[in-house]
């Protein structure tokens, strides 16, 4: 029993010690930005090196993401007969949630689990350290860019990404469920679905940040040599999908609220 | 095959010919031939990064080359199905650079696997675990697992795992990396302890001092090609700039001896 | 040295030969590597197919089998409990606030949420969650045993890395994806209720009602379980034998590992979405 509640207390003091760590790396973040202290031409090549890595993969799924949902609406449809609710059921599923969602994810495995990489290889090998013997704090040349970058990408990778999950959406109602193309489309306009395209960019904003606060958090800490890269970038993957998925119910539930 | 009338007579465990590999367009061996004799020492030399261990992995099978062919105890290495290729890795042992200690056994079932997988009974194998532990001057650290050893140790007990099975052919991929100059004369001790005369044994290394009291032959790697090959008097005695530069500077040691 | 066997050889260097011509490989066109990787996974697969299917294979890998199955669970159900928890609670929040302008009636809420768990989210994002797990820990495992050179001396052991260390992996994962998703599937369907529950007092009886819950549902739940079990560890693998290197080498491979096994998860359930959607059920054909 009493090791039942050392295990449960040692945890909880982690989980919480991770949580502070990560805060106190989003403060120090957030103080470097105000007024703006960071690597201006960084930040540029961060904001070209996020947006060329992840835009194919982010395409490919919010594509299929469409033609998924628009697949499972159709399954209601093939039931109750109601083809006009196939519009607004993909369309909300993917502009709300599940878009935002998965090219969150993708965007995660593709460009956090490289930046921890990145960050922790720096570490391992001493970079970091030789940034701070030049007098240049790690936090504004390295964090500051990379969190910008994450950000704005995934907004605008997100704003991009539905519109492509409407097409694959398009194309699969045009394909299996018998539903044209333009009705389709003409479907998810009725539907007014502004609000959710909304709610999903602000989500995907929030997923920018998240997936840059954990993935720095991971990469700058890293200990332990090339196995402790390894072990850094399988642990921050699996806690930004954590974060994502917090994000996501926290930012919904607020919006939910404030706009009822 | 360019099998040289100097070595007429003499059994070749091992033969590789027009050995050609390049990686991403880079050629890193261009045309190299190698032959290993029965009962002898063979020491694989050469500047760093000239692909000396990538050489050693095709005498094993380990790597396939994108032109020319190995040979090892007659069989064309290119040729044979997994089966065969077993048949023959059975009969060879390889020690490599990192060790490649299974991190997930411990020494003991580390030196005991190549047994195991070729179907020996447990108690020969405890025993003979045992006592190939004695031999490199380790007993009993069975239960220990490699990350709790030290580098010298690590390559002990690798050593160990190599020769377990008594395979004639032992191939040594720089036995020496990263040792101090105490453990790294134990470690090539150990080597010419367990070199069989019926069978032979390759080294690559950087190690020349040491290796000059262990090894019958040399090859130099140069550019992607075989420089020299020959005996170390005749290595000495060569005007070649770039062997004189492996054998004066670093082999004077073998020779005061 | 006085016992070296004197041995008449030419002690000049060798003149270089004739260049050999090399066997040029089509795969190093760029727009051919997606292909080529994919023809690689496959042969991956079936090697590890055909592991799985030879006799007493199973028996003779149980322990291993028996490990990794405790290894995916340990590593997952914390994981999958949090994930799809939130994404219980914050579907069924969304479709109520929007279901609550259109329609009085919430009494179809609950069948239909626990339906479209069965047949797409809860086997999905629990692969999802799995490629991101799991598939990252088979890479890094995998890749730095590659840098290290333990696949090398497994082979030198006449050891086949596949049927070594793939298809344990692969078994293993097969079953924990299957049992995991059905795992998911009760703890999104329970959040999903604690939503409903407390924000607009909707009776469990009404909820937790499997009407619509077809025969086709659950085979395609199944299904898509299976098959992201099966993808993931090969996809994850492949990346940890394709390793090169050094350390960076291994962060490579474990991020390719999990954008491949995650994108992989996505196409599989296009695929096998519009397979159950023709075949399954009473769709139009």
């Amino acid at each position: 029993m009493t090791r039942v509640v050392r295990a449960l207390g040692t945890h909880t003091l982690g989980l919480l010690e991770l949580l502070g760590a990560m805060a106190l790396l989003q403060l120090r973040i957030t103080r470097a930005l105000f007024p703006p202290r960071y690597d201006a031409r960084e930040t540029w090549r961060a904001f070209y090196k996020v947006g060329v890595k992840s835009y194919p993969i982010v395409i490919m799924t919010a594509l299929f993401t469409g033609a998924i949902m628009v697949i499972q609406s159709g399954h209601f449809v093939a039931k109750s007969g109601a083809t006009s609710f196939v519009g607004w059921a993909a369309g909300f599923a993917v502009l709300a949630e599940i878009g935002p969602i998965l090219i969150g994810l993708m965007f995660s495995g593709r460009v956090g689990a490289n930046n921890t990489a990145e960050l922790g290889t720096m570490v391992v090998t001493e970079q970091v350290d030789a940034l701070r013997a030049l007098a240049i704090e790690p936090i504004h040349y390295l964090a500051v860019p990379r969190f910008l970058a994450m950000i704005v990408m995934l907004f605008l990778l997100t704003a991009l990404g539905d519109l492509f999950a409407l097409i694959g959406g398009a194309i699969t109602a045009d394909l299996m469920v018998d539903i044209p193309m333009k009705v389709f489309l003409r479907q998810v306009f009725d539907a007014q679905l502004l609000d959710e395209y909304l709610l999903g960019l602000l989500k995907g904003s929030f997923f920018g940040m998240a997936i840059a606060v954990v993935s720095c958090h991971y990469g700058l800490t890293v200990r332990g040599g090339a196995t402790g890269v390894g072990r850094a970038v399988n642990a921050a993957v699996v806690a930004a999908a954590i974060a994502i998925f917090v994000a996501d119910f926290f930012v919904g539930v607020v919006w939910t609220v404030l706009s009822k | 095959m360019s099998v040289s009338i100097r070595d007429a007579g003499q059994e070749q465990l091992i033969v590789a010919t027009g050995l050609y590999k390049s990686f991403g367009g880079e050629p890193i061996l261009l045309d190299v031939g190698v032959e290993v004799f029965r009962g002898r020492i063979l020491g694989i030399i050469g500047p760093g990064g000239v692909g000396k261990s990538l050489l050693m992995k095709m005498l094993a099978g380990l790597v396939e080359p994108d032109a020319g062919d190995v040979t090892v105890l007659g069989q064309s290495l290119q040729s044979l199905n997994a089966s065969g290729l077993a048949r023959v890795r059975d009969r060879m042992g390889f020690l490599f650079q990192n060790y490649a200690l299974f991190d997930f056994m411990d020494v003991g079932q580390n030196i005991a696997f190549p047994l195991e997988q070729m179907g020996v009974p447990k108690a020969e194998i405890t025993r003979r675990v045992a006592e190939r532990l004695a031999e490199v001057e380790l007993p009993g650290i069975e239960r220990l697992f490699p990350n709790e050893l030290a580098g010298g140790l690590k390559k002990r007990v690798a050593l160990a795992r190599a020769t377990i099975a008594g395979a004639p052919i032992l191939l040594y991929d720089d036995p020496t990396a990263g040792l101090d100059p105490v453990t790294s004369s134990k470690i090539f001790e150990l080597i010419r302890r367990l070199h069989r005369p019926d069978g032979a044994t390759v080294i690559v290394g950087h190690d020349i001092d040491r290796m000059v009291a262990v090894c019958d032959e040399w090859l130099l790697l140069h550019e992607g090609a075989v420089l020299f090959r020959g005996t170390t008097e005749e290595g000495r005695a060569s005007s070649h700039e770039v062997l004189k530069t492996f054998f004066m500077e670093t082999g004077m040691l073998g020779a005061a001896a | 040295m006085s016992s070296l066997a004197p041995t008449p050889a030419t002690a000049e260097p060798q003149k270089r030969a004739k260049r050999p011509i090399p066997r040029q490989s089509k795969a190093n066109r760029p727009l051919l590597y997606p292909l080529a990787a994919f023809r690689r996974g496959a042969t991956l697969f079936l090697e590890t197919l055909l592991w799985c299917i030879k006799p007493g294979a199973l028996k003779r890998r149980r322990r291993q089998i028996l490990e990794q199955l405790f290894v995916i669970g340990n590593k997952s159900v914390v994981f999958i409990t949090v994930t799809l928890g939130v994404l219980g609670l914050i579907s069924v929040f969304q479709v109520l606030v929007q279901v609550e302008r259109i329609l009085p009636d919430f009494s179809m809420i609950g069948p239909a949420f626990i339906q479209i768990m069965t047949r797409e989210f809860a086997p999905t994002m629990a692969g999802l969650m799995i490629a991101t797990r799991v598939g990252s820990g088979i890479a890094a495992e995998i890749g730095s045993m590659v840098v290290t050179e333990q696949v090398d001396a497994l082979r030198m052991c006449n050891a086949d890395p596949v049927d070594y260390l793939v298809m344990p992996r692969f078994v293993a994962s097969v079953i924990q994806t299957t049992l995991l998703s059905i795992y998911g599937c009760v703890i999104g369907v329970a959040s999903g209720f604690i939503a409903a529950g407390l924000f607009w007092n909707i009776p469990a009886g009404t909820f937790f009602n499997l009407q619509l819950v077809a025969y086709g549902d659950v085979v395609s739940g199944l299904m898509k379980a299976v098959a992201y079990g099966m993808a993931v560890p090969i996809v994850a693998a492949q990346a940890g034998l394709e390793t090169s290197g050094g350390s960076e080498g291994v962060g490579t491979a474990t991020t390719r590992a999990v954008v491949n096994a995650s994108f992989s998860v996505v196409v599989l359930d296009f695929l096998l979405s519009g397979f159950s959607f023709l075949f399954l059920s009473k769709g139009p054909m």
